[in-house]
């Protein structure tokens, strides 16, 4: 399956995930890795899959490079009603009020713009101190299995 | 073949530095360097010990040293064991990155009182930092924190807790601040403008036990700020018998500090219209870091762009130690990212030359300590960690030393 992972980040761990991802699964499947600052709601096609990876920032806000996205996808309000997606959190249990916040903000204003989101929003929660990899390859694993 | 690149100082702006460079160029010989025996800097010994979620940002950094050709070299201060000029004779470019670590004192009477404490001191005592295990700071029953941003809330919070609050972190169980009562807040600014950060404001309000009020004849006006909301959150909730009491003043300079039996005994305070006084066993000032030696001012001084973390040809700047004292993590990382644009010229257009890294760890050989001796101490460090707690930290250079000692002697067996 073509597949491609999308991080959203502000202190880099969103994107080093997406390395252990595409690491993992380019075996099995053609993976592509960007930036969420340097895509386009419009780039969004319905031949491949979306994996979106977002972190949580400041007040339960969207992490730095996903920001210009969403302002894309709220201004522009592009048809999505093609593209399919996933969407991963890392996130925070230290901050009760806003944690995961990010992705989940990020999976509403894509499914507002009527984009499919496959299965559930997987979290990771740093403050476990487990390796979120350990809860990611799996949870793509899982979607990736559910759309074959 | 690139060149040559030795980066001053193991925290996350080195590392990110590294990271960014490493995506520009595969084949750079890049080495970290820190005069601290283990890697990290503010992520481990920074970073507050109930954050492990932001200190798991050095799972990224292990990549360098295990997937990505970076080498660590500890245990090698520049300025001590080695001036920075001899570094740069044999690397091709240098970054220094190695923070701000000194506390920004007040400049008024009584500030050098026993008793009086800087934020960044205290922090590493409570991280286990080797040259603050001596500190042993006595706070008391009613301690003063000096200072209006996110450096403050940690030392509230820390304060505040009670060891069972401290369930997961790497918090040592005797350093738990169990004899405070009183915890004062106190701001320059009004409460309204703090820099507090409304995410970490609200989680004073997960401690149960706390209770949290301004102090009596103060105001907190209104505003769209978040912070606002936050605190008036914090002071409406209710607590009916807490066993610590935290006060929040606005708007206050310091005028004094007094003496009381050749130590802090309170603090004066004044605003337009108003002074008070507060009866204190101890203070922590969190008003900003510092350069501990003039060197860095010497440096700024003769750069050719500073905005851009150049100082010389072959010798850039990045972290604090470039930017001063603002900016988080997250801002260091994009602006390390931004000054690797400017290393990565430097070492394509670099002979190759320079003997680099090769020639430090010939002439310093087994003084140096290596990414194999970090692992083994984070090893001990995870293995001993007692219950509720998820490390012990070694918190002296002889505990450090003496680990990596028995590592080596048993990798020689």
């Amino acid at each position: 399956m073509q597949v491609t992972l999308l991080y959203g980040t502000e202190s880099g761990n969103a994107e080093i995930l997406c390395e252990d991802i595409e690491a993992d699964l380019s075996d099995e499947h053609e993976i592509e890795v960007a930036d969420l600052q340097d895509t386009s709601p419009e780039d969004l096609t319905g031949d491949r899959h979306y994996i979106f990876i977002c972190s949580t920032y400041g007040d339960g806000e969207l992490p730095a490079s996903a920001i210009s996205f969403g302002e894309a996808l709220e201004k522009d309000a592009p048809d999505l009603s093609a593209v399919r997606f996933s969407i991963f959190g890392l996130g925070d249990t230290t901050y009760v009020d806003t944690y995961n916040n990010g992705s989940k903000q990020l999976a509403e204003m894509l499914t507002a713009q009527k984009a499919t989101q496959v299965g559930p929003r997987g979290l990771h929660d740093a403050s476990t101190g487990d390796p979120a990899e350990e809860t990611a390859i799996p949870w793509v694993k899982e979607r990736l299995a559910e759309l074959q | 073949m690139a060149g040559k690149l030795a980066i001053v100082g193991s925290g996350p702006s080195g590392c990110y530095l590294a990271q960014a460079l490493r995506k520009l160029s595969r084949d750079a010989e890049i080495t970290i360097i820190d005069r601290l025996p283990v890697p990290y800097g503010l992520v481990r010994y920074g970073v507050a010990a109930d954050h492990q979620g932001t200190k798991s940002i050095s799972r990224q950094f292990a990549r360098l040293f295990e997937k990505q050709d970076v080498a660590f070299l500890g245990n090698l201060e520049i300025g001590r064991d080695l001036d920075l000029a001899e570094l740069r004779s044999v690397m091709d470019a240098v970054v220094l990155a190695t923070g701000l670590y000194a506390d920004r004192t007040f400049g008024v009477p009584g500030a050098g009182l026993p008793g009086i404490y800087g934020a960044g001191e205290i922090t590493r005592y409570w991280n286990g930092h080797p040259d603050a295990v001596d500190l042993a700071p006595e706070l008391g029953a009613r301690v003063a924190v000096f200072g209006n941003g996110n450096v403050a809330v940690d030392l509230i919070r820390l304060l505040a807790k009670g060891a069972e609050d401290l369930d997961g972190s790497d918090f040592e169980a005797g350093h738990v601040n169990d004899a405070v009562r009183e915890i004062h807040v106190i701001g320059r600014s009004p409460l309204e403008q703090a820099k507090f950060d409304a995410a970490m404001i609200r989680e004073l309000g997960q401690l149960d036990h706390v209770a949290y009020q301004l102090a009596t004849g103060d105001v907190l006006s209104e505003s769209d700020e978040p912070v606002v909301a936050a605190l008036n959150a914090l002071f409406e909730r209710d607590v009916s018998t807490p066993t610590k009491n935290v006060i929040f003043h606005t708007g206050f300079q310091v005028d004094r500090f007094t003496e009381n039996n050749g130590r802090l005994g309170g603090v004066l305070l004044t605003r337009v219209g108003a002074d008070r006084s507060l009866d204190l066993d101890s203070a922590i000032t969190a008003i900003g870091f510092t350069a501990d030696t003039s060197e860095r001012a010497v440096l700024h001084d003769a750069a050719k762009d500073l905005s851009e973390g150049v100082l010389a040809p072959d010798l850039f700047a990045a972290g604090w130690f470039k930017r001063g004292p603002t900016g988080t993590i997250a801002d260091n990382r994009a602006d390390s990212i931004t000054v690797a644009g400017h290393v990565v010229e430097r070492l394509n257009a670099a002979g190759s030359e320079k003997p680099g890294r090769n020639a430090l760890i010939e002439r310093f050989d087994k003084k140096l300590t290596d990414y194999q001796d970090w692992l083994a101490i984070d090893a001990a460090e995870t293995h001993d960690a007692p219950a509720g707690r998820c490390r012990a930290k070694k918190p002296s250079y002889a505990a450090l030393f003496e680990t990596i000692e028995n590592r080596r002697q048993t990798a020689c067996k």
